[in-house]
């Protein structure tokens, strides 16, 4: 094999204060356009920083709550449902469900249970939360509140951090733009409180961080700017911009000018498509870097698919969780 | 059949899969390259990222289809007898059109329209967007302006869900529903009595009084349209089972987009709707011809020159083992195909796709595959 030096490992290392910030939230939403890497960032994530030994509960939330999770398969859950399931020391799994939200709320939200009950087994009306507007996310986001809530009988919170998939497909958004939908159609009423308190949460920097996940080509990059005006237009905090993918640079700069020149002289060889690649992650990195404000990371191209991409990725965003572990102070389990 | 002639034959071609795989690159190109062929094209696309936008000459969010320039269409020679118009589906404006149609008096569209709620529904049911596309779709296959329609679907698992009785839409007008905030549907009995007065009093205690009581008046002006989105919605399925019709499955050669693409080709055949194969996108497929790396002739005792062409041997290594490997892939695409059905490989266009020319020429190449 060929030793080269590679200039692409810088791209993996320079996420330390990324993680570092990242570490101390309680709800970190990955987010992304389809295709991206983004639901096997999620669980490279959760699976790092339940290594380094803090508690992480993964959850997904998918549009499409009883198809196959891969998410699931990707951390090994034997289980994809509302249930949160444990799946390793510190990692928990939980498909997250509308229908288990909306219990959660009618329950806590009705005076007395038989009417809780009653309403539940009204067919038209779990039709009507299903299907009615912004009520399917709303019984999702209640779900993900109550569950970040939960703690031990002395008060810490037994997920100190929520790692989320978020939905891939156009409305990527629809949790991030929900309160203010809900808010704008049912401004009282516990509907309303609810939802304000999932939008406190959401939009509060100090326990939630969004990651977009890209690649590094001209139209993911261009999406990824465009979703990161329509965070900030809703108040999200946009924490960092990950670079999925990134192909292998064997160049230095001296052998890159040398080989300009000899392509110059003799045309094309072969090499060609990858070294056009290469051109468009090294823009890609500009322009991202030009038009956000927040860090970005970028993760190596692997020869690798399914769980055990997961587990090397993880392995590469370990050391840098273990760097950021003392600094966060709280996540030592007793 | 290759591409070529489908795009010759077809009246309506949907594009099916993954998000970011290119559909709507896809779509535009095979539009080009059909309106190129003389034929009176509409590509109908959702949300296309805004550089293509642009390199179609898109309006956003307009009213009506935009025509590209015959300057653009045929920028390298004598104009054809071909249009092409594109729109950028805007599912409001659908709608609107959709309750004016069907609503029997422009009081009743304006009761409607007007609701407050209403200005949520497009913005808030899930599904809206696949609904729109297929609402309109309909219209256009109904009016026949157009030789060829190419649609390219939302990204979602729920693109076919328009083939069904209308989708989410229709499960939130579903008829259980409509009993539940309609006007008294003229049963009595205690027990349908008690049950009202329950869920009156559960929706009011979640809901407040006052969203109830706007929703029952929304619902049961929209009840009204339900029998007409039901009959659009079995014309569109008349359309595209037959033969005037083929759906196209788009995937790049990552795992998730393939097994997306499986998933349509099954969903395809449970609604019995015409197959007509794969486009793999993205991929490194396709030869490039090009010499080995290895011939570039570093200078004499230059170093860098040296470094440089073993990295550009390393990469083309790189290169051909993904080359490789994605032509497995396509080969594996093509293994039990239904008769008629194909499986091409789109040249990887990289950055280029971001100007008409480049559109051009992938549609070009698709048709010539």
């Amino acid at each position: 094999m060929l030793t080269v030096k590679s200039r692409a490992r810088e791209g993996a290392t320079d996420g330390g204060v990324v993680l570092d910030s990242l570490w101390n939230r309680r709800a970190v939403l990955v987010s992304g356009k389809g295709g991206v890497g983004k639901t096997t960032l999620s669980a490279a994530m959760a699976v790092a920083a339940a290594r380094s030994g803090r508690p992480v509960l993964l959850a997904e939330l998918s549009p499409d709550e009883g198809g196959p999770s891969t998410l699931a398969a990707l951390v090994g859950a034997k289980e994809a449902g509302a249930k949160v399931v444990p799946v390793r020391p510190n990692l928990s799994f939980v498909r997250l469900s509308a229908a288990e939200g909306h219990r959660q709320f009618l329950e806590e939200t009705l005076p007395v249970k038989w009417l809780a009950d009653a309403a539940l087994r009204s067919r038209a009306l779990r039709r009507f939360l299903e299907a009615g507007p912004a009520l399917k996310e709303m019984g999702l986001l209640y779900q993900m509140l109550t569950l970040v809530r939960r703690a031990h009988p002395d008060g810490r919170p037994l997920y100190p951090l929520a790692v989320v998939d978020l939905p891939a497909t156009g409305h990527a958004l629809a949790l991030a733009t929900l309160p203010r939908s809900v808010l704008s159609l049912m401004p009282g009423g516990p509907i309303g409180r609810a939802v304000r308190e999932g939008l406190d949460l959401l939009q509060d920097p100090a326990r939630t961080g969004v990651v977009l996940t890209s690649l590094p080509e001209p139209l993911p990059v261009s999406e990824t700017l465009a979703m990161a005006r329509e965070l900030k237009d809703v108040g999200l905090p946009l924490t960092a911009v990950v670079l999925n993918r990134m192909p292998e640079d064997p160049f230095t700069p001296e052998s890159r000018a040398a080989l300009d020149r000899l392509l110059e002289t003799h045309g094309p060889h072969r090499g060609q498509r990858a070294l056009e690649r290469l051109e468009r992650a090294r823009e890609a990195r500009k322009r991202l870097a030009a038009d956000t404000s927040v860090p970005q990371w970028g993760l190596p191209e692997l020869a690798l698919t399914g769980t055990a991409l997961v587990e090397r990725l993880a392995e590469l965003l370990l050391p840098t969780l273990e760097e950021a572990a003392p600094a966060g102070g709280r996540e030592a389990t007793p | 059949m290759n591409l070529d002639a489908m795009l010759r034959d077809k009246r309506v071609i949907v594009l099916c899969g993954a998000g970011g795989v290119g559909k709507t690159t896809t779509a535009a190109a095979l539009g080009v390259a059909a309106a190129r062929a003389g034929r009176h094209v509409l590509v109908l696309t959702i949300d296309p990222a805004r550089r293509l936008a642009e390199a179609m000459g898109l309006k956003e969010n307009g009213p009506e289809p935009t025509t590209v320039p015959l300057e653009r269409l045929y920028a390298d020679g004598p104009h054809g007898e071909g249009r092409l118009d594109v729109w950028m589906l805007e599912p409001r404006i659908v709608f609107e059109r959709m309750v004016r149609k069907l609503s029997a008096t422009e009081s009743a569209a304006r009761a409607i329209l007007d609701h407050r709620l209403y200005r949520f529904l497009s913005e808030l049911v899930a599904g809206v967007q696949e609904y729109a596309a297929a609402e309109a779709l309909d219209g256009f296959l109904a009016d026949g302006h157009y030789d060829l329609i190419l649609l390219d679907t939302p990204p979602s698992r729920h693109a076919l869900d328009f083939l069904e009785a209308p989708g989410r839409l229709a499960r939130f007008l579903d008829d259980r529903v409509i009993s539940l905030f309609g006007p008294d549907s003229g049963r009595t009995g205690r027990l349908w009595q008690g049950a009202q007065a329950l869920v009156g009093k559960v929706l009011d205690g979640i809901f407040g009084g006052g969203f109830a009581q706007e929703m029952r008046t929304f619902v049961g002006a929209f009840g009204g349209l339900f029998a007409g989105i039901r009959l659009h919605t079995e014309r569109l399925r008349e359309h595209l089972t037959s033969k005037d019709a083929a759906f196209l499955l788009v995937t790049s050669p990552e795992a998730a987009a393939m097994r997306e693409a499986t998933f349509f080709r099954d969903a395809l055949q449970a609604r019995g709707l015409p197959f007509a194969g794969y486009v793999l996108n993205r991929s490194w497929a396709r030869e490039d011809g090009l010499a080995p790396a290895a011939n570039l002739k570093p200078h004499a005792n230059n170093s860098a020159d040296n470094d440089a062409v073993l990295a550009l041997e390393h990469l083309a290594g790189v290169e051909d083992a993904r080359a490789t490997a994605h032509r497995s892939l396509l080969d594996r695409l093509a293994e039990g195909l239904p008769l008629g059905a194909l499986a091409i490989a789109a040249p990887d266009a990289g950055a280029d796709l971001e100007d008409f020319r480049g559109l051009v020429n992938l549609g070009d190449a698709l048709t010539v595959a």
